[in-house]
C-alpha cells in the first residue's frame, strides 16, 4: 500500500519534470501565445468575472462600495411585469426564425446541387451570399426605404394587392413576420455553404451505383444526398438551438420603435435599455446572465442528445 | 418488350428532369433578382428626383437623374469622419487581429505542447459563454477606453472561431518541414515567421477578410463606447442618419429654404449607398475566400 503510494509520488514527480522540460523546450511557442492569452483573459474572461455584479447592487460611482445581494436581482427580474413579455418575445421570434428559416438553406442547397451549368450556379451563389456581408444598419436602411408608409415599394405592392396601407414597421401584427422574412433574406444563401461542403464530400461512386440500379435523380437525392448531409444538419441545428435566446439584436435594434416594443422587445434590447440608458447595471447584467446561462445549458443538452442518437456533436 | 419498357421509363424520367431543370433555372433567376433588387432600388432612388421618389414604384433606372442628394450628403462632415474612423479601425483591427489569431493558433496546433489542450478548451469555451453587454462595457470603462478609438479595435481582435480555422490549417502542414529548420537551429518563432506563415497565405487572407468585414460592419461598439460623434464609425453615423433624419438633414445644411431637390427619403438612400458601394465593389472578387474559410472551418478542429 505504502510502496504503491510511494511509486505514485515518484511518478508524479517524473511527470512534473518531463512537463517542465517540455515547457522549456517549447518556450518560444509560449512566447507566441502571449498576446492571445492576454486577449482572451482580458476581453473574454474578465467580463465573465464581471458577471458577479449580477449578484450585487452595483454602485457605478464607487464600484468598491457595491453590496452583495445574492439572487435579489434575479428575483426582481422575474417578478417584474416587463420582463416576462420580453422573454416570450425572444423565444417566439427565434423559434419562428428557426422553424421557418432552418429548412430553407437545406432545400436551396439540394436544388442548387442539381444545376448543371457551373457558371449559372456560381453567379447565383455569389448573389445569394451577398446580404450576409451587408450590415444590419445598411439592410435596415433599405428595409425602411422599401417599407416607407408613403412611397415604399412593398407598401405600394401590398396596397395594390389588398387595398390596405400597411405600416409594417409600426404594426404589432406585421413587425415580427417582417423580422422573419428579412432574417431569411440575409442568411439563407450563406446558410447553404456548409451543406455544399457536405455534399461535395459525397463519394461519386454512390451516385453511379444508384443510377445503374435505376434510381432517378429524385431518388438519388432522397437516398444518397440527404442522408449524407444529416450530420451537418444536426450540427447546424445544435448551433441554432444554442442561439434560441439570440433573437437577433442588431436587426431588431435597428428596426424597432416604441410602437412595437410589445412584440419586438427581446432580452438583448431590454438589457441595452435597462443597462445603458437607465444605468441599472446589476439588474441588466442579471438579465444578460440569465440569457447566457440558459443558452449554455441548452447547447450542452442538445449536443448530448445528438451524441446519444448516434450523431456527431459539436464537441 | 422488356427493353422497350426500360426505354420508356428512361424517356419519362428524362422529361421530368428537363421540366425540373427548367423550373430550377427560372427559380434561381428570380431568387437572384430578389436578392439584388433592393440594393439596386436604393441606388437608383438616390439618383432620382424628389418627385419621382415621392411617387415611388419600381426604379429600374433613375428618374429625373441628378446628383443633388450626394452633393448635400457629402457636406455633412460626420460621413467623412465616419469613413476615417472605419478605415483606421478596419486596417489596424484586421492587421493585429489576424496576426494574433495566427500566433494563438500556431502553438495550439502542436499536439504535445504542455497545457495546450487546456488552453484550447478555454478558447473554445468563449464560443459557448460570454460575459455579455454590460460587463463588457464596464471593462472598457475600467480600462479608461471610453471615447477612445481603440475601444472599437481591441474587443473584436481575436475570435475563437477564427483560431480554430487557423489551427486546423496549421495542423495540415507537414511536421517534416519544420523539423528540418529546427535541426538548423531555428527557434519556433523563426519557423512560424519564415516557414509557417508564408505557407498559410490563403488561410490568412480568409481570416483577414472575415475580420475586416466584422470591423467594417461594426456600429454597436461606437454606440456603446464612443460619446463624441466625430469619432464614430461609418455604420454608427449611418444609423444616426437613418433614425434621426431631421437632425441629419440639418447637419448636412439642408434647410427648408435650400432643400430644392432633397428629401429625407433621398438623403437616407444616398447615405445607404455611400456605405454600401465599397463592399459591393470588393465583394465579387473576395467572395471565394469566404467560401474557402467556411470549408476549412467545417472540418472540425
Amino acid at each position: 500500500m505504502a510502496a504503491n503510494k510511494g511509486t505514485k509520488k515518484v511518478d508524479f514527480k517524473i511527470r512534473c519534470q518531463t512537463t517542465w522540460r517540455d515547457m522549456v523546450k517549447y518556450r518560444w511557442l509560449y512566447f507566441l501565445l502571449i498576446p492571445g492569452i492576454l486577449f482572451f483573459a482580458i476581453f473574454k474572461y474578465v467580463p465573465m468575472f464581471g458577471l458577479r455584479i449580477a449578484f450585487m447592487d452595483y454602485n457605478q460611482y464607487n464600484p468598491s462600495a457595491s453590496q452583495w445581494v445574492g439572487f435579489e436581482q434575479f428575483v426582481k427580474l422575474f417578478s417584474k411585469a416587463s420582463f416576462l413579455p420580453v422573454l416570450r418575445n425572444t423565444v417566439v421570434i427565434s423559434l419562428l426564425k428557426l422553424i421557418i428559416g432552418f429548412p430553407i438553406p437545406i432545400i436551396l442547397a439540394l436544388m442548387m446541387n442539381e444545376m448543371r451549368s457551373l457558371k449559372f450556379k456560381k453567379v447565383s451563389q455569389t448573389l445569394l451570399y451577398l446580404p450576409h456581408f451587408i450590415s444590419w444598419v445598411i439592410l435596415a436602411g433599405i428595409i425602411m426605404t422599401l417599407l416607407d408608409p408613403d412611397n415604399g415599394l412593398i407598401t405600394q405592392l401590398i396596397y395594390s394587392l389588398t387595398g390596405e396601407r400597411v405600416m409594417v414597421l409600426t404594426s404589432t401584427k406585421w413587425f415580427v413576420p417582417m423580422l422573419i422574412v428579412t432574417d431569411i433574406y440575409k442568411g439563407m444563401g450563406w446558410g447553404t455553404i456548409l451543406y455544399f461542403t457536405a455534399i461535395s464530400g459525397i463519394d461519386p461512386q454512390l451516385y453511379e451505383a444508384a443510377s445503374i440500379d435505376g434510381a432517378g435523380k429524385w431518388k438519388q437525392m432522397l437516398n444518397i444526398t440527404l442522408p449524407s448531409i444529416v450530420p451537418t444538419i444536426v450540427v447546424c441545428f445544435i448551433m441554432n438551438c444554442g442561439n434560441i435566446l439570440n433573437a437577433g439584436f442588431d436587426q431588431i435594434f435597428m428596426l424597432y420603435t416604441s410602437h412595437v416594443y410589445e412584440v419586438a422587445d427581446i432580452i438583448d434590447t431590454y438589457v441595452y435599455r435597462m443597462g445603458l440608458i437607465n444605468s441599472d447595471y446589476s439588474f441588466s447584467t442579471a438579465a444578460g446572465m440569465f440569457k447566457s446561462v440558459v443558452a449554455f445549458i441548452l447547447i450542452v443538452i442538445v449536443n448530448n442528445v445528438a451524441k446519444k442518437t448516434g450523431n456527431e456533436g459539436l464537441y | 418488350m422488356k427493353d422497350a419498357k426500360n426505354h420508356l421509363t428512361k424517356v419519362k424520367r428524362g422529361k421530368g428532369e428537363v421540366v425540373y431543370s427548367v423550373f430550377n433555372y427560372i427559380f434561381f433567376t428570380l431568387l437572384s433578382i430578389v436578392m439584388v433588387y433592393p440594393f439596386w432600388h436604393v441606388i437608383m432612388m438616390s439618383l432620382s428626383s424628389v418627385e419621382a421618389t415621392a411617387r415611388g414604384g419600381i426604379f429600374l433606372w433613375p428618374q429625373g437623374f441628378n446628383f443633388d442628394t450626394y452633393a448635400q450628403v457629402f457636406k455633412d462632415p460626420s460621413l467623412w469622419t465616419g469613413y476615417l474612423t472605419t478605415v483606421l479601425v478596419t486596417i489596424s483591427g484586421t492587421f493585429l487581429g489576424t496576426l494574433f489569431t495566427a500566433t494563438t493558433a500556431y502553438p495550439l496546433s502542436k499536439k504535445n505542447l504542455p497545457f495546450g489542450k487546456t488552453m484550447l478548451l478555454l478558447v473554445l469555451f468563449t464560443m459557448l459563454f460570454s460575459g455579455g453587454m454590460i460587463p463588457g462595457y464596464l471593462l472598457i470603462k475600467g480600462l479608461g477606453l471610453i471615447d477612445n478609438r481603440w475601444a472599437l479595435v481591441l474587443p473584436g481582435l481575436v475570435s475563437a472561431y477564427n483560431v480554430i480555422i487557423m489551427k486546423s490549417f496549421f495542423m495540415t502542414i507537414p511536421e517534416s518541414l519544420e523539423e528540418s529548420a529546427k535541426i538548423d537551429g531555428a527557434t519556433e518563432v523563426t519557423i512560424f515567421w519564415k516557414i509557417v506563415l508564408p505557407l498559410s497565405k490563403a488561410t490568412i487572407a480568409t481570416i483577414a477578410l472575415f475580420t475586416a468585414v466584422g470591423y467594417w460592419n461594426d456600429y454597436f461598439s461606437s454606440v456603446l463606447y464612443i460619446n463624441t460623434k466625430s469619432k464614430w464609425a461609418l455604420q454608427a453615423v449611418l444609423r444616426y442618419m437613418l433614425t434621426n433624419t431631421n437632425q441629419a438633414m440639418q447637419a448636412a445644411g439642408v434647410t427648408v429654404a435650400s432643400a430644392t431637390n432633397v428629401t429625407a427619403a433621398t438623403i437616407k438612400s444616398a447615405s445607404v449607398v455611400i456605405a454600401t458601394v465599397p463592399i459591393l465593389c470588393v465583394y465579387p472578387f473576395v467572395q471565394k475566400y469566404f467560401v474557402k474559410g467556411v470549408m476549412i472551418g467545417g472540418v472540425k478542429g
